[in-house]
């Protein structure tokens, strides 16, 4: 579709867009995962920008000499692509703001300090049930504010932080109706353009999102079915697919099957809650962000309430198997793994686990993709 | 006189008096039983192990290795207390202990306190190497061998699945430093056993690099809070309730015993070493476990220890020549005797764990009236429990403070909160102090991927270059 390759050339030009808007003294706030909401950066004036990049495995072996190596390849990569040079945007930030919600981001954070990038921690306290844990989330986004007026010396006014709330709802509201549309028997758009666009809207001006997504959007509703109705359902899951690691998604839907959902961590927009624009907009901020969405993997409790957000993907997209796919060395996720497998067991769903270290040499993509392709046979089999 | 059974002498040179071997005979062969340990187990660690790893020759060793095997025998029953209505609270390392030693204070026969994982494997793996059996069941149904988790965790989750622990009335899991202690508790019960009762408490790594963590006022008043909201909630499913002055007085008797533990450090720091790293292991670990049965057992073999090393001192004996290197290592591997004994055998002596030392300040009074203001402010005293810039300064602190030459980081790969740093601390705290600092990758838990033979050549060349510099 070209409007998605409109937006990926606008993403990957970002850098230079970037560049210049700096040189005309906008800030760049580059952040990190889920927790620091893009709408405060935005009415601050400043630029967002969302640190997620991977799939390449020279990056996470260039923290080595600083890190633990069994560190997930996601986070280490964070900083080396920086550390290698590759990353044109990181040294150019006035602040990376981390959100410290498990050991392996706040370690991330110990890094970008240590090499004396400008960095900005966000306390994701992971007992999220607590109201104490919730305020301390809250507590953080209130001094994240301050920390951005003193950048931009510009205040973040209830007036443009409703703005900003608006705009990246608007965002939301286009890719879930743009996600819906999965739900048809012949979706019209698979999981690695969908997960493109998350990816291309963290990239391009909020209003050109809007817009490209819309017309995405239109275009979609009027027809043109990428894949053949017999074509496996899959949901996704895991911690993340980051920019650039593609490999599994493309993977799945060139072996035959169609990624209809998923259950992504990070690198995605929580897009099915909106955030509130009536009333404590700071206060409406934390709720949406820390409260209201499908608790991330680190938060406890948090595993039965994902099992359950699951299995309603799987019924509301007709899903025929469940592909997991997590990063070597990401703890937390491998004990989920064997949470999922057991609840997909009990529901005679098939599981499929993969794991990557961003290793895509063509030594390791042929069983990786002799395993998917086999997975989807064998759904197919069961299907017929 | 009919020769000893092998529990028998296993227990005489675990320290126990004639008085006390007829009832602990019969409760421990019943609890070996229940650990899995036969009798070749228990031969092996009476005839080999302990004696070539530990000094038994000293009364406090033995007494040490006497009131683990006490606490052991205690946690073998934890299922029968349950039966009889005891409740039952488990933690996990680290936590801080002044909670379950209070329950413990005000009601002794009512609860029951243990952090069952830490002591299962030092006693299986630091006594008889037998740990093996929980890590691979854990492996086997759930916890995969390949993502690198922490043997503790496996063991927990083991020792529950083979029946060997009750599920608690409660688990109070404290995630104050990695991520996987608490959500391995999330694990069991969704995956195992829905009876497995869970409270977190947690606070997130938030503070900038070198940030004094216990003068940020609103730090220590959020960890307060928290450990007021657990505890709290610990009392009310127990239905027990702790006044704080039991929590002041468990403050009091924990200051007591890191007195006496810094005095036994002090002894150590002479030259030429007097004890070995591994024997004075043993009796610090009450600062950093619970032990259900009390530290009375401990801390008598504590003051026997002191006075016996005070006498090696007086005497000038030492285990290494005079002027022998002496390193301090992160956290002191218990559980694997033999890393210790190896860098001795190559001439160097690891004295202390980083870890469980107490820092000067760890040491001062607290600030705050209120007993867990004054907790948290001791928890973020501790170098565990802070940003890696602050604990630099903790630890380069303490290797000046006893003379040491030397640092070894690592042996923490399962970790990934205290043994993601080490790398760059290595860097930090060389740059701090000029001392040699080094790094093994390791497991201070297990060693089936990091065996004697991995590292021999890696420790002696450590040990070569401790000389060396040292020279």
């Amino acid at each position: 579709m070209n409007i998605i390759e409109e937006l990926a050339q606008i993403a990957r030009t970002r850098p230079e867009t970037l560049k210049k808007r700096k040189e005309n003294g906008t800030k760049i706030i580059g952040y990190t995962g889920r927790f620091i909401p893009e709408e405060l950066i935005l009415a601050s004036g400043a630029t967002p920008y969302l640190i997620c990049r991977g799939g390449e495995p020279e990056p996470p072996d260039a923290v080595l000499p600083y890190m633990l190596r069994f560190m997930s390849p996601f986070v280490r990569a964070q900083i080396g692509y920086y550390l290698l040079g590759m990353d044109p945007v990181i040294p150019i930030l006035d602040a990376t703001v981390v959100q410290c919600s498990d050991c392996q981001m706040a370690r991330l954070a110990d890094l970008f300090e240590y090499f004396q990038l400008p960095t900005a921690r966000i306390g994701i306290p992971p007992d999220w049930k607590k109201t104490i844990s919730a305020d301390y989330y809250y507590r953080g986004l209130a001094r994240l504010r301050d920390t951005l007026e003193d950048l931009t010396g510009n205040k973040i006014s209830d007036g443009n932080l409703r703005e900003s709330i608006d705009r990246v709802n608007k965002v939301r509201d286009l890719l879930k109706k743009i996600n819906l549309l999965r739900k048809e028997q012949q979706p019209p758009i698979g999981g690695y353009d969908f997960i493109r666009l998350n990816h291309y809207s963290f990239y391009c001006d909020v209003d050109e999102v809007v817009e490209k997504f819309s017309n995405v959007y239109k275009q979609l509703k009027k027809g043109g079915r990428l894949f053949p109705e017999e074509a496996p359902r899959i949901l996704l899951a895991g911690h993340v697919v980051s920019v650039g690691d593609y490999v599994v998604p493309k993977l799945v839907e060139s072996s035959g099957a169609v990624i209809v959902a998923e259950v992504l961590d990070e690198g995605m927009r929580q897009y099915l809650r909106s955030v509130k624009t009536e009333g404590d907009l700071m206060r409406n901020l934390a709720e949406t962000y820390y409260l209201e969405r499908v608790p991330p993997s680190i938060f406890q409790p948090a595993w039965e309430e994902r099992m359950t957000f699951m299995k309603e993907l799987i019924a509301g997209f007709d899903v025929d198997g469940v592909i997991w796919y997590q990063l070597s060395f990401d703890e937390v996720y491998d004990m989920e793994s064997s949470v999922v497998s057991k609840v997909m067991d009990d529901m005679s769903i098939p599981l499929l686990k993969l794991e990557s270290s961003y290793e895509y040499a063509r030594e390791a993509t042929g069983p990786l993709a002799t395993r998917v392709e086999t997975f989807i046979k064998s759904i197919e089999r069961k299907r017929t | 006189m009919a020769k000893k059974d092998v529990h028998e002498r296993f227990l005489s040179l675990a320290g126990f008096e004639e008085d006390e071997m007829q009832e602990a005979l019969s409760d421990w062969r019943r609890a070996s039983h229940r650990l899995g340990l036969n009798e070749e187990d228990v031969e092996f660690a009476t005839e080999e192990w302990i004696p070539a790893h530990y000094d038994v020759k000293l009364e406090g060793v033995r007494k040490a290795i006497g009131s683990y095997v006490k606490e052991t025998i205690d946690l073998a029953k934890a299922s029968e207390y349950k039966e009889r209505g005891v409740k039952i609270v488990y933690g996990i390392l680290p936590a801080i202990l002044h909670y379950y030693y209070a329950l413990k204070l005000t009601a002794p026969d009512k609860v029951y306190v243990s952090f069952p994982d830490i002591v299962l494997t030092h006693v299986l793996n630091g006594f008889f190497r037998k740990l093996n059996p929980y890590l691979e069941e854990a492996e086997k149904t759930g916890i995969a061998y390949g993502c690198r988790h922490c043997a503790l965790n496996k063991t927990r989750y083991a020792a529950h699945k083979l029946g060997v622990i009750p599920s608690p009335s409660v688990s109070w899991i404290w995630g104050f430093v990695c991520d996987e202690g608490p959500k391995t508790d999330e694990f069991i019960q969704l995956y195992h056993n829905p009876e497995w009762k869970t409270y977190v408490t947690r606070i997130p790594h938030d503070q900038p690099l070198g940030t004094i963590e216990y003068e940020v006022i609103e730090r220590v008043e959020y960890l307060a809070s928290q450990m007021r909201d657990g505890f709290e909630y610990v009392q009310r499913v127990i239905g027990v309730s702790v006044p704080d002055e039991k929590i002041k007085e468990v403050m009091s008797i924990w200051h007591r015993y890191a007195t006496k533990v810094t005095e036994l450090n002090r002894l150590m720091a002479y030259d030429p070493q007097p004890l070995s790293g591994i024997a004075a292991s043993l009796v610090k670990a009450p600062l950093s476990i619970p032990f259900n049965t009390g530290i009375e057992s401990m801390e008598g073999a504590l003051d026997i220890l002191i006075r016996e090393v005070k006498q090696r001192v007086a005497n000038k004996e030492g285990i290494l020549p005079r002027g022998a290197p002496k390193l301090m290592i992160s956290f002191f591997p218990t559980a694997l005797p033999w890393i210790c004994k190896m860098f001795e055998q190559n001439g160097v002596g690891i004295l202390f764990g980083e870890g469980t030392m107490p820092s000067k300040k760890q040491l001062e009074p607290p600030t705050f009236d209120d007993a867990y203001l004054a907790a948290a402010e001791a928890w973020l005293r501790r170098s565990a429990a802070v940003n890696t810039g602050a604990k630099a300064q903790i630890v380069a602190e303490k290797l000046r403070t006893y003379g040491m030459d030397g640092m070894i980081f690592g042996f923490f790969d399962f970790d990934r909160w205290i043994g993601s740093d080490h790398r760059l601390l290595s860097r930090m705290v060389e740059e701090e102090t000029k001392l040699p600092v080094f790094y093994i990758e390791g497991d201070v838990w297990e060693d089936r991927d990091y065996s004697q033979e991995a590292l021999r050549t890696r420790i002696e060349t450590i040990a070569e270059i401790a000389k060396m510099r040292k020279v």
